[in-house]
C-alpha cells in the first residue's frame, strides 16, 4: 500500500530579549554558571509577582505578523498547573484560549528533485502564544543514589510556542519548514534561532495514512531533536517504522519517542496516557495584554520585506536564478547588502550577484561577520565592479582590491590611485616598452617571424612583468602584432 | 497618658517635637507586649496555654525594631527630615515577607523560611520611619476567620474576652492593635480578613480598592481578591498608614497608577452632601443549613442592625443624605462564588510549596520524587490548606470548570454590577461588618463552611474590588465590640475615611468609646 506521511511540528522559540519575561534577570545564560541569573521572582519565592516585559509582546507580534497570523486587540495569560522540580511556581505562565495570535501560515518553496518538480507547501499555524520557560534538570548518580540538580537560570526565559497543523507531508518538508522558520526568526530579529543552543526546539508529531485517506491515524511524538538534520533523520526513521508496523498487521500506539543522536535511533520514552489536565485559568497577577493599534503600528514600523517575498522578487525583478536568489536571501544583512550594491552599481544584477556569491561570501566566511559589518561597503563593491567593467583595472586586480578595501576601509579609488593599480592602456607607454623589448630580443623576434607565433605570449608576459601586471593585455598584444609584422 | 496608648499620629508628633524618643516609644510597647501577649505561637505549641494572654505574635523582632528606632532618633538628632511614620511601632501579619525574618504564613511548610526580600508595603512603612515590632499570627495561609487554624499555637485570643476568637484571618493584627501592643498593623483582606477581626476586636480595619496597595511580598491566597490594608485604633491612623503603603509598584502589575490623595488632609471634611445608602440585603444573612442542605435566610441580630441605623441617624444629623432600600440582589451569592474562585487560585498558589526549594521537606519514607511531594505536603499543610487544595483542584478540573469556576466568575461580574448600580445612586453604603460578634474559641472551628459565612457581608467588596472599612460602633450585651462597615466605589478611600471620621466625632462622648479591653498585666 502507498502511504502518505502526515507531520505536525511543535516549536519552542527562545526570544532574544535582554531580560526575562517576568523579571529583570538576564535572559541568556549560555555562558553562565547554573543559578547565577536568578531572583525571587523567577525562582518562585513566596509572595512574588510577575511583571510583563513588553519587548516579549513586541517580538511575539513581529513573529505573528511574519507568520501571517491575526493579532487580536486583547490577549490573556493563563496558568498551566503541574508539578515538576524545575518549575518553581508549580505552574507555568502561558497563554491558553486567548493568545497573542490567531491562525497564520507559511509557504514553503520545495525545490525540484529527480522525481518531482518544484512546488509550494502551505503550512497552517494552529497555535502561537508566548510563555515562560522552565528550568533545567540534570539527573546524576552519586554513590548509588540518584539525584537531580536544578538550574533555574532558564526559568522565565521568554518563549514563543508555535504549533503547525498536520500539513507537512515529508521529512524534507519538515526540514524545509525549520530552515525557513530559522531564516525568518533571524530575519525579523526575534531569536538567534540556534538549535544547538536550544533557541529553537522542535517536537514532531508523525503519522502515516493510505494515500487519498482523509482521516488521521494515531501519531507518535518525537522529542529531543536538536538539529534540522536530526529532525529529518528521526522522521524518516519513524515513517519507516510505522510502515513496517502496518505491513506486519500491527497498530501504531501513541508513544512519545526520543531521538538519540549518537545511535541515530528512536527510543520509546513513555506511552501517552490520557491527556494531562493542566487546570488552566486566567493568571490573576497579570493584566490582559491590550495591543492597541498605535502600539502595533509602533512595533511594525520598519517591518522588513520577508525572505520568501524578497527571494521571489530577486528572481522576477532582477532575473536572478533561484540558486542565487536563495543564497542572497538566506540572511537579511546579505540581501540588504546586495540590493544596496546593485543600486549603486546600476549594471547587470547577475554580474553583481556573481561577485557577491564568489568573493564577498568568502570574506564573510573568513571573518565571521555579517554583510552589514564589512568595511567593504556595498558602494565600494559596486565601484570595484565598475572599475573592472570600465577596463580601469583587470579582474584579478579587482579581486585583490576587495580585500584591500575590506582591510583598510579606504575607498577603491584611493587605493587604485595611491598604489598605482590602474591598467596602463595608454598606447604610447605600451608601445615604448614593447619597442624596447623587440629591440633587446632579436633572437625571439627572428623565431616569431619565422613562424613560431606561440612566442606572442612570451612577448606579452615580458611586457606585463616590466609594467607590474598593470598593462592592458589585449592592447599590448595588438601592438606586438603590429611591431612584429 | 501611657506611651503605648498613643496613636500613631500622636507618636510621630511627639517624637518630632522631641518630647519623647523613638526608643522610649519602642520600649513602652515592648513592655506592653511582655505584659499582655504571653507565649508567642510556635509549631506544636499548646493551644490552651496561658488562656488570659493575647498571643498575637509569632516572631518578635525586638532587635531589628531597636535598630530602626535608634535610626529615627539619630536622624532627628542630626536634624534630618523624618518620615510620616517616624518611630511608630507596627506589627505585620506573618503573611508578608520581610528580609531575613521568618515568614511563616502560620504554616508548618514555611516554618523554617526566612524571606530573602521585603514586601513592598513593609518596605514603604520602613522607609517612612516605622519600627517593625515583628510578625503576628493568622489563620494558616490566611484560610479562616478565627485564627484557630494557625499551625503556631497558642493562637491569638480576643483581648476583650480571651475565651473568644479575635476573628481572622488578620487576627494577630487586630488583637495586637486592640491590646495596645502597637498602634498599627499591616493585614490582608481576601473576603473580610481585615474588616471582620477589626470588628471583633473593636478596631478600625480598612480593605483598600484592589490594586491600591501593592501585593508584592504578600504570600498569595486568592490573587484576584487579596488586598493589604491597615488596622489601627483610630480612623486617622488608618488614613496615615494607607497614605504610606498605597500607590503604584513596578513589581506588581496589578497595582494601579491612580494618584494617592492626601487621606489625612481630607479627614475632617465631614459628610455634608454625601449620599449614604442602606441595603436590605445587608441586614440579613443567607447560610447553608447543614441538615437540609438548603439556603436559609435570617435577619442579622438587632444589635448589629441598630448600630447601623444609629450611625445613619448621626450622619444624617451631620448633613448626609440617607438613601434606604438600595438593592444589592446578588449579595447572597458572594460566599458560594468565593468558595470556588478563591479555592482555584489558592490551590494553584500553593503548588510552589513542594519541598524542593525552601520550607519543609519530608525526610522519612521518600522513595521517589512523587513520594517526596506527597509526604511533604501531607505532613506540612494543615487541614485548611488541604481542604482548599482539594476543592480548588476539583472545581478547576477541565470537566468541571464550566460548571463551577466559569459560573463563579459570572456571578462575580453580577456582584460587581450590584455595586456599579448602587454607586450610581449613592456615594457610600453603610452596613454591619459581621452577622455576629466574636464567637467562643472552638465554637465554629471544624465547620469551615459555616465559618466562611462570617464573611458574608464583607466578601462582596472583594469580588467587586471596591474599598471598605470596619469601624468600632459600640459593644453588645456581652461587652464585645461590634463593627459597622462603609463600602464605596473604586478609589473612594478618602470619602470612606471622611465618613468614618465623622462617625468617630459623632460618638466621641459615648461611654463605649472609653472602654478598653481588661487585660491582666
Ligand atoms: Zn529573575
Amino acid at each position: 500500500m502507498d502511504y502518505e506521511v502526515v507531520i505536525g511540528l511543535e516549536t519552542h522559540i527562545q526570544l532574544n530579549t535582554q531580560t526575562k519575561i517576568f523579571c529583570a534577570c538576564k535572559a541568556d545564560s549560555w555562558n553562565d554558571a547554573p543559578n547565577t541569573n536568578i531572583c525571587p521572582v523567577c525562582t518562585g519565592m513566596p509572595g512574588v509577582l510577575p511583571v510583563l516585559n513588553r519587548t516579549v509582546v513586541e517580538k511575539g507580534v513581529l513573529l505573528a505578523v511574519a507568520m501571517n497570523a491575526d493579532t487580536p486587540p486583547v490577549s490573556y495569560f493563563d496558568r498551566k498547573n503541574y508539578f515538576y522540580p524545575d518549575l518553581p511556581k508549580g505552574f507555568q505562565i502561558s497563554q491558553f484560549d486567548c493568545s497573542l495570535a490567531k491562525g497564520g501560515w507559511l509557504d514553503l518553496p520545495m525545490p525540484a528533485t529527480d522525481k518531482d518538480p518544484a512546488y509550494v507547501r502551505r503550512v497552517r499555524i494552529h497555535k502561537l502564544h508566548i510563555e515562560e520557560d522552565a528550568g533545567k534538570t540534570k539527573n546524576e548518580s552519586v554513590g548509588g543514589y540518584s539525584r537531580r540538580l536544578i538550574d533555574f537560570n532558564r526559568c522565565g526565559v521568554p518563549l514563543v510556542e508555535m504549533v503547525t497543523e498536520p500539513d507537512l507531508r515529508s521529512a524534507d518538508e519538515a526540514a524545509q519548514y525549520l530552515t525557513r522558520l530559522r531564516q525568518l526568526l533571524r530575519w525579523i530579529g526575534v531569536s538567534e534561532a540556534d538549535m544547538e543552543k536550544a533557541h529553537l526546539r522542535c517536537d514532531a508529531n508523525v503519522s502515516i495514512r493510505p494515500v487519498g485517506a482523509d482521516y488521521l491515524n494515531t501519531k507518535t511524538e518525537i522529542k529531543n531533536v536538536n538539529s534540522i538534520e536530526a529532525v529529518r533523520a528521526a522522521i524518516t526513521k519513524e515513517v519507516e517504522r510505522q510502515k513496517a508496523e502496518y505491513a506486519a498487521g500491527r497498530k501504531i500506539e501513541s508513544w512519545t519517542l526520543e531521538w538519540d543522536e549518537d545511535s541515530q535511533s528512536l527510543k520509546k520514552m513513555r506511552s501517552k496516557e490520557t491527556e494531562a489536565d493542566y487546570r488552566y485559568f486566567r493568571e490573576p497577577d497579570l493584566l490582559p495584554v491590550y495591543l492597541s493599534d498605535a502600539w502595533k503600528a509602533e512595533i511594525l514600523a520598519g517591518f522588513p520585506e520577508l525572505p520568501l517575498a524578497r527571494r521571489a522578487r530577486f528572481i522576477s525583478a532582477y532575473g536572478l536564478p533561484e540558486y542565487d536568489a536563495d543564497i542572497l536571501t538566506g540572511e537579511r544583512s546579505l540581501s540588504d547588502y546586495f540590493e544596496q550594491a546593485i543600486a549603486a552599481y546600476g549594471g547587470d544584477p547577475k554580474r553583481a550577484s556573481n561577485w557577491l556569491l564568489n568573493d564577498v561570501m568568502r570574506l564573510l566566511n573568513e571573518s565571521g561577520l555579517t554583510a552589514g559589518e564589512l568595511k567593504l561597503t556595498p558602494a565600494y563593491l559596486a565601484k570595484i565592479i565598475k572599475l573592472v567593467d570600465d577596463g580601469i583595472i583587470n579582474t584579478n586586480t579587482g579581486k585583490s582590491l576587495l580585500e584591500k578595501v575590506n582591510r583598510s576601509g579606504q575607498s577603491p579609488d584611493e587605493i587604485v590611485e595611491t598604489e598605482g593599480l590602474a591598467k596602463v592602456s595608454d598606447d604610447s607607454a605600451l608601445r615604448a616598452v614593447a619597442e624596447s623589448i623587440v629591440a633587446e630580443n632579436p633572437k625571439e623576434v627572428e623565431s616569431y617571424k619565422s613562424g613560431k607565433v606561440g612566442l606572442m605570449g612570451w612577448f606579452v608576459g615580458q611586457l606585463m612583468r616590466q609594467m607590474g601586471g598593470k598593462a592592458d593585455a589585449p592592447k599590448a598584444r595588438a601592438i606586438f602584432e603590429e611591431l612584429l609584422q | 497618658m501611657k506611651l503605648h496608648e498613643l496613636t500613631a499620629l500622636e507618636i510621630t508628633q511627639k517624637i518630632k517635637a522631641r518630647q519623647v524618643s523613638a526608643e522610649e516609644v519602642l520600649d513602652a510597647h515592648l513592655r506592653r507586649i511582655e505584659a499582655v501577649d504571653g507565649l508567642p505561637g510556635r509549631l506544636d505549641g499548646d493551644s490552651s496555654a496561658e488562656p488570659s494572654k493575647v498571643h498575637a505574635f509569632i516572631t518578635l523582632t525586638a532587635e531589628r525594631a531597636r535598630a530602626q528606632a535608634r535610626a529615627v532618633d539619630e536622624k532627628l538628632a542630626a536634624g534630618q527630615d523624618l518620615g510620616p511614620l517616624a518611630g511608630v511601632p507596627v506589627t505585620v501579619k506573618d503573611i508578608f515577607c520581610v528580609e531575613d525574618t521568618p515568614s511563616t504564613a502560620a504554616s508548618k511548610i514555611l516554618a523554617n523560611f526566612n524571606a530573602p526580600y521585603t514586601a513592598t508595603a513593609v518596605e514603604r512603612m520602613e522607609a517612612a520611619g516605622a519600627v517593625i515590632l515583628g510578625k503576628v499570627n493568622l489563620d494558616e495561609f490566611t484560610y479562616g476567620s478565627s485564627n484557630e487554624s494557625s499551625a503556631f499555637q497558642p493562637a491569638p485570643r480576643n483581648p476583650w474576652d480571651t475565651s473568644r476568637v479575635p476573628g481572622g484571618s488578620s487576627g494577630g493584627s487586630a488583637a495586637s492593635v486592640a491590646a495596645y501592643e502597637a498602634p498599627l498593623s499591616l493585614g490582608t483582606d481576601t473576603a473580610g480578613s481585615i474588616r471582620q477581626p477589626a470588628a471583633f476586636c473593636g478596631v478600625v480595619g480598612m480593605k483598600p480598592t484592589y490594586g491600591r496597595v501593592s501585593r508584592y511580598g504578600l504570600i498569595a491566597f486568592g490573587s484576584s481578591l487579596d488586598c493589604p490594608g491597615p488596622l489601627s485604633r483610630t480612623v486617622a491612623d488608618s488614613a496615615l498608614m494607607l497614605q504610606t503603603i498605597a500607590g503604584a509598584d513596578p513589581r506588581d502589575a496589578t497595582a494601579v497608577t491612580v494618584p494617592v490623595p492626601d487621606y489625612v488632609a481630607e479627614l475632617e471634611k465631614g459628610v455634608r452632601g454625601l449620599k449614604i445608602g442602606l441595603s436590605p440585603e445587608y441586614f440579613q444573612i443567607t447560610y447553608l443549613d447543614a441538615v437540609t442542605g438548603k439556603l436559609e435566610t435570617q435577619p442579622v441580630p438587632d444589635v448589629m442592625k441598630n448600630a447601623v441605623l444609629d450611625a445613619a441617624q448621626r450622619l444624617a444629623a451631620m448633613g448626609a443624605e440617607i438613601v434606604e432600600n438600595v438593592p444589592m440582589p446578588h449579595t447572597r451569592y458572594g460566599i458560594p462564588a468565593y468558595f470556588v474562585i478563591s479555592r482555584v487560585e489558592a490551590a494553584s498558589n500553593l503548588h510552589r510549596f513542594d519541598g524542593v526549594k525552601y520550607g519543609y521537606r519530608a525526610q522519612a519514607g521518600i522513595t521517589d520524587l512523587r513520594s517526596m511531594y506527597r509526604r511533604t505536603r501531607a505532613e506540612a499543610f494543615g487541614p485548611q490548606p488541604k481542604l482548599r487544595i482539594l476543592m480548588g483542584m476539583y472545581v478547576s478540573a477541565a470537566q468541571y470548570s464550566e460548571q463551577y469556576y466559569n459560573r463563579a466568575l459570572r456571578v462575580r461580574s453580577l456582584l460587581r454590577r450590584d455595586f456599579d448600580e448602587a454607586f450610581a445612586k449613592v456615594d457610600l453604603l453603610l452596613t454591619p461588618t459581621t452577622p455576629t460578634s466574636a464567637f467562643p474559641i472552638g465554637g465554629l472551628y471544624g465547620d469551615s463552611v459555616l465559618m466562611q459565612y462570617a464573611d458574608q457581608l464583607t466578601v462582596p467588596g472583594n469580588h467587586a474590588g471596591v474599598p471598605g472599612i470596619s469601624i468600632p460602633a459600640g459593644l453588645d450585651a456581652d461587652g464585645l465590640p461590634i463593627g459597622i462597615q462603609f463600602l464605596g466605589p473604586d478609589f473612594s478611600e478618602d470619602i470612606i475615611l471622611r465618613a468614618s471620621r465623622a462617625y468617630e466625632v459623632a460618638t466621641e462622648s459615648e461611654s463605649w468609646r472609653q472602654a478598653k479591653p481588661a487585660l491582666a498585666e
